[in-house]
């Protein structure tokens, strides 16, 4: 999978690469709207994570242009204005997604992930742990057919630490994915811990659910072979 | 109970200084002035009429007096009776005039000058007022003092119906003059009338401002007009200023914030790192995020009252609160809170921001959530009261001591129990965006029985 970051911030496209090359993911940046726009032009990208407040050229601009040539990238704007408009025009012109500075790159990564089953409608869109199906598609999880009844929150929340699976993924991490940009203040409380609780529970009723590990004052792990 | 009204101290002014209008004042300075004119005009003008009227006797009686005397200088005593064909009473019918010489038996004092009184003259049985001159003088060795009268009734007759008919046209003046005077300051401050609607109270921001002219021929007015157009200008560009403030902290603020979190994701995701490193590090982690959320708060507030949000939807509240409690529904079942709703009928807002409008309702549930004890309860109620609708979020919970009402809605301001992590902007950015979409709002509440909040909606029912 090529990437391109398009991103002035040096600091911020490094980290971003440094995440991606992790994952597995072949990182190209670019600080400029002049040669990101090169790059564009003369290489396949699977996916352009695109800034439009670049310095010299307006992100919109750039999308637009490379819209224009026809390729098939997916591309993902951030932006630090968070301006409703600037994200009503960019999913306009085309864009696949919309993330707001400050994200976090297990966001990313999950959003490229959504980009990519969407994209390629995925047949086997399904993931298995433990004996545990989840269906991407239909939003179930089921053990050896018997459906197990999660709420939304509880699904998101396995669904998100099975993308991540075998890190640690922090209280934090996981309420920003579940709350996402909603403007409220109770982020340290214990909502996760209660979720994970009754998700345990849940899954236990059917098989040994010990594959969800407490990472004691941090988070939590799924490991999975 | 907190009434979030921002005319009370307006009206709170009007109760105590009662101000009046200029027309009103202008009308009744005009009044007085012109009763003073007029009470002026009715204790001068009878003294100066009467001394007009006996200026023009006394040159006559003067003129007289010196024509007797030059006849009986060349002719004697006798000629001037000759003169007379008539008795004096046949002469003097109507008492008016009357001309009198009689012999004088002392030098008077003042021998040689004339003298001018006013003298009650007995003339056939009738005591008349008579203006009298009077002179003595030396003929044939012998003293004699002459005198001619005229009657001032008359003229005092006259004098009165002048005064009177003079009074009563200064009066008639008097009260048509206060009465163009109303009509004039009212057609003169029209303008002014206008300056204030069209000016002033339907702006509700600068960006709807129309820098055009009132048409005014009054100097003052146009200048009014001119200094309110660039009062607003100024205003504008500092909303200019601050919405580009705006863009410069996001961009400025959440840019190395968001550095700082990707690197700390990144340092997290090493698998060698010593656990209490990490431990150290995610407690990072929360100030981190708990730095980007105050931000990212405070700009939404600042974007609300800037008015970055379009007004231009429709919503339904009550499809809106359910969406909004299915939302929490998870954090409702954790606490074993109980919801009950009772509509008696849905209401649609017009001119809003659903997503605005969604915030305000979420922050408002999940506080109702989130103060509310144990197995409590939660109850929604919409109802129509004299055109308004009422929405009321009622719960079960902690509640708020009555001398920390007044806060609730400052910025920053915690004052819930000690364990409380949030950092006071969730009931700001509800008040910002119910004063957004002028809806009211007022709580009632009683601690450890719950908080009742009412959002009153002008405008009709679905």
């Amino acid at each position: 999978m090529n990437v391109l970051i398009v991103e002035d911030e040096r600091q911020l496209s490094h980290e971003i690469e440094i995440f991606l090359t992790k994952q597995g993911y072949q990182c190209d940046v670019a600080f400029t709207g002049k040669s990101a726009s090169e790059k564009i032009y003369v290489n396949s990208y699977d996916f352009v994570l695109l800034d439009i407040g670049l310095p010299d050229y307006n992100g919109l601009n750039l999308l637009k242009e490379a819209k224009a040539t026809g390729k098939e990238s997916a591309f993902i704007i951030l932006t630090a204005r968070g301006s409703t408009d600037d994200k009503i025009s960019g999913l306009d012109l085309g864009a696949d997604d919309y993330l707001s500075k400050p994200f976090s790159l297990l966001e990313l990564q999950a959003r490229m992930q959504a980009i990519l089953r969407r994209k390629h409608g995925l047949k086997n869109n399904t993931i298995e742990i433990n004996g545990f199906v989840l269906d991407i598609q239909n939003r179930t999880v089921s053990y050896k057919s018997n459906p197990i009844n999660l709420t939304k929150k509880e699904f998101d929340i396995l669904h998100y630490m099975a993308l991540h699976k075998n890190r640690v993924i922090t209280r934090v991490q996981l309420t920003e994915h579940i709350w996402g940009d909603v403007l409220e203040e109770d982020y340290e409380s214990n909502y996760i811990d209660v979720h994970i609780k009754n998700l345990r529970k849940k899954l236990s009723v059917q098989h040994n659910a010990d594959f969800i590990e407490t990472v004691r004052g941090i988070g939590y792990r799924l490991n999975m072979a | 109970m907190i009434r979030e009204d921002f005319n009370s101290k307006k009206i709170h002014f009007r109760l105590f200084f009662h101000p009046l209008k200029l027309q009103v004042k202008l009308t009744f300075y005009n009044a007085i002035f012109q009763a003073v004119i007029v009470i002026a005009i009715g204790i001068l003008l009878p003294i100066v009429i009467q001394r007009v009227v006996y200026n023009h006797i006394d040159t006559r009686l003067h003129a007289r007096a010196d024509k007797a005397l030059k006849i009986i200088q060349l002719g004697g005593l006798e000629n001037i009776v000759k003169d007379q064909e008539c008795t004096f009473d046949d002469y003097n019918i109507f008492k008016e005039e009357y001309v009198s010489i009689s012999p004088l038996s002392f030098m008077p004092h003042d021998f040689g000058k004339e003298r001018i009184e006013n003298l009650e003259r007995n003339i056939g049985n009738e005591v008349v007022k008579h203006r009298v001159i009077s002179k003595a003088f030396l003929y044939d060795n012998q003293l004699y003092q002459i005198e001619i009268g005229e009657g001032l009734s008359t003229i005092e007759q006259l004098n009165h119906i002048i005064n009177k008919f003079t009074l009563w046209m200064v009066v008639i003046i008097v009260l048509i003059s206060v009465l163009m005077n109303m009509t004039l300051a009212q057609v003169l401050l029209e303008p002014f009338n206008r300056i204030v609607t069209k000016k002033l109270k339907a702006i509700h921001h600068p960006n709807t401002f129309v820098e055009d002219h009132i048409k005014t021929s009054t100097y003052e007015f146009s200048y009014l007009d001119q200094s309110i157009n660039e009062m607003m200008m100024k205003i504008r560009d500092a909303f200019q200023i601050e919405r580009e403030f705006i863009t410069n902290v996001s961009h400025e603020l959440l840019t190395p914030i968001s550095i700082l979190q990707n690197r700390i994701e990144n340092i997290l995701s090493d698998q060698n790192l010593p656990h209490e490193v990490a431990l150290k590090i995610v407690e990072s982690q929360k100030t981190l995020v708990r730095l980007s959320k105050v931000i990212r708060a405070l700009l939404y507030i600042s974007k609300i009252e800037n008015e970055q949000f379009l007004k231009n939807e429709q919503v339904s509240l009550q499809p809106l609160l359910s969406e909004v409690i299915e939302e929490l529904e998870d954090r409702i079942q954790q606490k074993n809170i109980s919801v009950r709703e009772q509509w008696d009928c849905d209401f649609q807002l017009k001119n809003c921001n659903k997503s605005l409008m969604h915030t305000m309702l979420f922050n408002l549930v999940s506080n109702a959530i989130k103060y509310n004890k144990n197995d409590g309860e939660i109850f929604i109620s919409g109802s129509m009261k004299d055109d308004c609708f009422l929405l009321s979020i009622k719960d079960t919970g902690v509640g708020i001591s009555e001398d920390q009402l007044p806060f609730i809605f400052d910025r920053f301001k915690r004052f819930r129990p000690e364990d409380d992590v949030s950092y006071g902007l969730g009931l700001p950015i509800v008040r910002t965006i119910a004063n957004f979409h002028n809806i009211r709002m007022d709580i009632q509440s009683t601690p450890d029985a719950g908080t009742d909040f009412t959002l009153t909606f002008s405008g009709s029912a679905v």
